[in-house]
């Protein structure tokens, strides 16, 4: 069964629709890639799902219909989202960053601390830096914390907005295969936004094209990869 | 050596006023980025209910308690009925609302309970009798060096340190204060962890009007008596002594607003000829101009400063 499924989902700011009518599927323990070109609606979907803005439309998480519910719910349901441009709390420390990020777990404050000894672990730089303010990270610093911050709430779906924005091809890298172990160790389901995609490509299980608010193409990787057009526009190869 | 330290003495009492008026200030600014004019309004009902609970024979610690209670649900109510549905529309409008809940509640307060209204009510209106918390008789004295120093200033003072350290552990030391500053930090990652903001702003605003009532009941002990007017110029003395101690630091917001009371006795004091007591008002703008000019995020606010 599929862990998360939208069907005919739409979404948009006021009056401008940006999403008009996109079905797309995660399988447990799925890595699936969304593809598309500044302005096709990557980060209007990811908000839609989170539940930050109004939207028509199928949403499912685990067979439970989630297209109405809050924001906080939703996290409660295991959906956690690393938004676009990090969005890390700058004036609180990095590890109060963490800890906000377990807010819905609550009343386990002794594996909520284990859990960020992990991705201290993890991240070796984050905990180098716990006490700092962590507006004062680097780019890539603060990417690291905003996916070690979403996944403090234990979700089994990470939606991630574009996390090769503004990093070096390094850094990008890194994340990535960060991303790609957590999927295949810890079995935790990942549905990745991106522009440029190569970075990610060898990660994905299934691809998604958007383009305009609609799907226009989905497939295996190998599938879409193999596609001279696509591979032009959206690979650069 | 006398005159100075009761005038320290008593600027600091003052200044305890000015500090839990700027902290209500700072913690809603905090949340939502909101200047709340209606700050000292909120404050003055919940201060007249204080007085009618005491007129009701009730003990005035439980009458402040209650009437925190009542001050936390005008400000709840303020944020979930007035602020939120108006800030979604315009967050410039928000800055009339509260402009129109400061000229409401000091009607309201006219209506129940006598005197003159806006905008002569700071001259004219009826003077009600108020109890002070602590004990405030002449001979309530301890002697402090050779000074005579009233039990009541020090009672204040000791109050205003006890719920700046609460409030340092709430914001510190629980899950609601992380939540509180995650939302002050960044609202929409804040509902991205499954932080309920609506919960937060609402209690924000319930916990600034109550500690906004601790403020009314403290000032109006020391007037003896609560009146219409009674909470104008305290509320002009506790966003200077935010401004001062930075508007996102409730830290800076007690330093500031005893720093602003001590400052404004000691002038009204040694330089009475040509300040006096009329013209005290205007140290507190003399304090905002030159803070804005010199350090505009104040002593403890932070600039907002971010790598990307």
């Amino acid at each position: 069964m599929n862990l998360l499924s939208v069907k005919g989902l739409s979404a948009g700011y006021g009056p401008v629709k940006v999403l008009d009518g996109i079905d797309l599927e995660v399988g447990e323990g799925e890595f699936v890639v969304m593809l598309g070109a500044n302005g096709a609606g990557k980060t209007t979907t990811m908000r839609a799902v989170s539940g930050l803005i109004p939207r028509h439309g199928e949403v499912t998480f685990d067979g439970r219909d989630i297209h109405r519910d809050s924001p906080d719910s939703i996290v409660r349901a295991g959906v956690a989202q690393v938004p676009q441009g990090r969005g890390t709390f700058p004036e609180l420390s990095v590890a109060d960053n963490l800890m906000a990020g377990a807010h819905v777990r609550h009343g386990k404050a002794a594996e909520v601390r284990a859990d960020i000894e992990k991705w201290f672990g993890v991240f070796p730089r984050l905990g180098e830096r716990r006490d700092q303010r962590a507006g004062s990270l680097s780019g890539g610093e603060q990417q690291m914390l905003a996916i070690a911050r979403a996944l403090m709430s234990r979700p089994r779906l990470l939606l991630c907005d574009e996390p090769s924005l503004g990093l070096a091809p390094l850094i990008t890298q890194e994340l990535f295969a960060v991303l790609g172990r957590l999927n295949k160790d810890d079995g935790l389901s990942v549905l990745l936004v991106e522009q440029n995609a190569n970075l990610a490509m060898h990660l994905a299980s299934r691809v998604y094209l958007l383009e305009t608010g609609r799907i226009v193409a989905s497939g295996s990787a190998a599938e879409i990869g193999a596609d001279d057009s696509i591979r032009k526009a959206y690979l650069g190869f | 050596m006398e005159d100075f330290l009761q005038r320290l003495v008593d600027g600091l009492s003052y200044g305890s006023v000015y500090a839990l008026i700027a902290l209500g200030l700072v913690i809603i600014y905090r949340g939502t980025g909101h200047l709340n004019f209606a700050q000292g309004e909120m404050a003055l009902f919940s201060t007249y209910c204080v007085y009618q609970f005491g007129e009701w024979g009730i003990p005035v610690w439980i009458a402040l308690v209650l009437g925190m209670g009542v001050g936390f649900a005008v400000g709840a109510v303020s944020e979930v009925a007035l602020v939120r549905p108006i800030s979604k529309k315009s967050p410039f409008a928000v800055f009339v609302v509260t402009l129109g809940l400061f000229t409401f509640l000091n009607w309201l307060d006219g209506a129940i309970w006598g005197g003159q209204q806006l905008p002569s009510s700071a001259m004219g209106s009826t003077q009600l009798r108020f109890p002070s918390l602590f004990p405030a008789e002449a001979d309530a004295l301890w002697n402090v060096f050779g000074v005579a120093i009233r039990q009541e200033r020090v009672g204040i003072l000791a109050m205003v340190l006890v719920i700046s350290g609460l409030l340092y552990l709430l914001f510190n030391r629980t899950t609601f204060g992380l939540a509180m500053r995650a939302v002050a930090s960044n609202t929409e990652s804040a509902k991205l962890v499954g932080i309920r903001t609506n919960v937060v702003l609402m209690v924000s605003w319930g916990l600034a009007a109550a500690i906004g009532t601790v403020g009314g009941v403290v000032m109006a002990g020391l007037n003896s008596n609560v009146n219409l007017g009674l909470m104008f110029t305290v509320f002009i003395y506790g966003s200077a002594a935010a401004t001062l101690g930075g508007f996102d630091s409730p830290g800076g917001a007690v330093v500031g607003g005893l720093i602003i009371g001590v400052v404004e006795n000691m002038a009204a004091g040694y330089v009475q000829d040509w300040i006096g007591q009329e013209m005290k008002l205007a140290v507190a703008f003399l304090v905002i101009l030159g803070v804005l000019l010199v350090r505009p995020s104040g002593l403890f606010g932070t600039a907002k400063v971010e790598r990307v």
